[in-house]
């Protein structure tokens, strides 16, 4: 059977076999040449390597399904398939094999255009067995130093995540426990205390809970940063996600004085995306619009289908957004500057990662604002795939 | 005042937070409550056991990322405490969306989810609520 060059190459990984120990490395040289073959082989056999040879591309790439050199001697100049096409064929599948190639002294340019296909160096015909084995000792160090490389950078990764996961729990906990003495604290002695201490202890809860939000959105970016948040794949309520959030807020001192009224069409399709991811989105704009709203001014929210759309509305009667600033709504750690807003705690997040979630789901988010009239905040959502459940 | 001549409602916390703990025993003592308290889970479970307290106020993550649910699990396999009104307080809250958004979906036996820090107001409320309802319930039997 011979394999074509555009075969399904997303199965191949599945296949393939465990990256081979440096001890057990194997070389590959495929070559139309049997002379090359033989005397490649003979060469580096004697200095202690294990050699498989191939008389066409088909063969050697067919073979790789099974092994995975770190190293593929491969030949420019062949007839069925050449050199250029192997190396196409086998990037596809393995990032990490080295390439030489082989080549005439009258290709020394297709030998450098091999290279900028990946191969990584280029051995001119005819070679001596001490260049063979001088470019083959090269070339598996480079293999080994890119293996370590990946090793590194996976770990990396790794500590980078658990490290993000961890402190972010960790610098809740402190802040958690000293922001429940004060919230006791002023709820059990409150009529004991002198104006100027309850001031105080209401200050510091503001501030605790600045840290606490920076920590949660810091943990949100670093989600958003590795595909974590922004799931294509799910199906949401977003009625009972705006419900449950707007309600949440009702109870929340911060909206007292304020107005909150939901407005959700009945029998809404699914829409596309997880609950945590949908949860944070609908969950800043709230928060945002109670917070720059004015004493007695109101929030509505709703939620309207039309055909393959979903559209999220959050209007308030607020301070509004000064035309100046609106461009720069959705850059990281930017906030409003105005008289109003001075005292107004916010890390210059949220907006970041509304956009960064709904962007993610394939949606839109725009602004309307008039300045010391209102705001609304439109978010354009994909309903879910047909046949995705919400879940829950 | 009323309460003051009925035995008074014990609640035990399960919650490796020292700090939390002292905060939220002072304000439901302040309230009449009676409060146990222990600091992981097998403990917890333990106490629950030969306490059979009015109420139980559970954390999450203790020195096992679930441990809160493993031993909310547990509970519920015991007869004496198999109804017992659990409260589950955590700073995870919001990474929890199923039971914020869907409570009643019923993934996870406990009557309640507070976020931590929790608001006392709130917290009071629920916990009175809840403890006069299983009450109320048990009389009823």
């Amino acid at each position: 059977m011979n394999l074509k060059p555009d075969l399904n190459i997303g199965d191949w990984r599945l296949e393939t076999a465990m990256p081979i120990s440096a001890e057990e490395s194997v070389i590959f040289v495929i070559d139309d040449d049997e002379v090359i073959r033989i005397s490649c082989e003979q060469i580096l056999r004697k200095s202690g390597y294990k050699v498989e040879t191939f008389g066409n591309g088909y063969e050697g790439i067919e073979r790789m399904k099974q092994v995975r050199p770190p190293l593929l001697v491969v030949d420019i100049k062949m007839p069925e398939l050449d050199g250029f096409e192997v190396i196409k064929i086998v990037r596809k599948f393995d990032p990490d094999v080295v390439i030489v190639v082989i080549t005439g002294y009258a290709t020394i340019e297709t030998a450098v255009d091999a290279m900028k296909m990946g191969a990584y160096d280029f051995l001119p015909k005819p070679f001596t067995p001490g260049e063979l084995r001088l470019i083959i000792q090269r070339g598996l160090e480079r293999w080994h130093l890119a293996q370590e490389a990946k090793l590194l950078r996976k770990q990396k990764e790794e500590v980078e995540r658990k490290f993000v996961t961890l402190v972010s729990h960790q610098l809740k906990g402190p802040l958690g426990a000293v922001k429940q003495y004060l919230d006791v604290l002023l709820y059990t002695y409150r009529d004991r205390m002198p104006v100027e201490t309850i001031e105080w202890i209401s200050r510091s809860q503001v501030r605790i809970q600045e840290m606490i939000n920076l920590i949660q959105d810091w943990l949100a970016m670093s989600k958003l940063e590795r595909g974590a948040l922004g799931d294509r794949n799910a199906a949401s309520d977003i009625g009972k996600i705006v419900e449950t959030v707007v309600q949440e807020h009702r109870e929340l001192p911060l909206a007292s004085g304020i107005e909150l009224t939901t407005g959700v069409d009945p029998g809404l399709a699914p829409v596309r995306g997880d609950v945590v991811s949908l949860s944070m989105v609908v969950e800043n704009l709230v928060s945002n619009a109670i917070k720059y709203n004015k004493p007695g001014g109101k929030v509505d929210v709703t939620v309207a289908g039309d055909g393959d759309w979903i559209t999220l509305k959050v209007s308030d009667t607020g301070l509004g957004i000064p035309s100046d600033f609106r461009s720069h709504l959705f850059e990281e750690f930017y906030r409003v500057k105005t008289p109003e807003t001075q005292n107004i705690p916010g890390t210059g997040l949220g907006l970041v990662i509304c956009k960064r979630i709904v962007d993610e789901l394939g949606g839109s988010i725009e602004v309307d604002s008039k300045e010391g009239e209102y705001s609304v905040f439109t978010v354009k959502l994909p309903v879910a795939a047909p046949g995705q459940e919400p879940e829950d | 005042m009323v309460k003051e001549m009925t035995e008074p409602k014990t609640v035990l916390m399960i919650d490796d937070d020292v700090d939390f703990v002292r905060a939220v025993r002072a304000l439901l003592e302040s309230a009449g409550f009676k409060v146990r308290a222990a600091g992981n889970g097998r403990d917890g479970l333990q106490l629950a056991k030969t306490l059979e307290p009015d109420l139980i106020l559970l954390d999450v993550i203790m020195s096992e990322r679930t441990e809160g649910f493993f031993v909310l699990q547990e509970m519920r396999r015991v007869p004496a405490l198999a109804n017992k009104p659990v409260i589950m307080l955590s700073s995870i809250y919001n990474d929890v969306p199923a039971f914020r958004v869907d409570p009643e979906a019923g993934w996870l036996p406990a009557n309640l989810f507070l976020a931590k820090p929790v608001d006392p107001k709130r917290l009071l409320a629920e916990v009175t609520r809840l403890t006069t309802t299983a009450a109320a319930e048990g009389r009823q039997q």
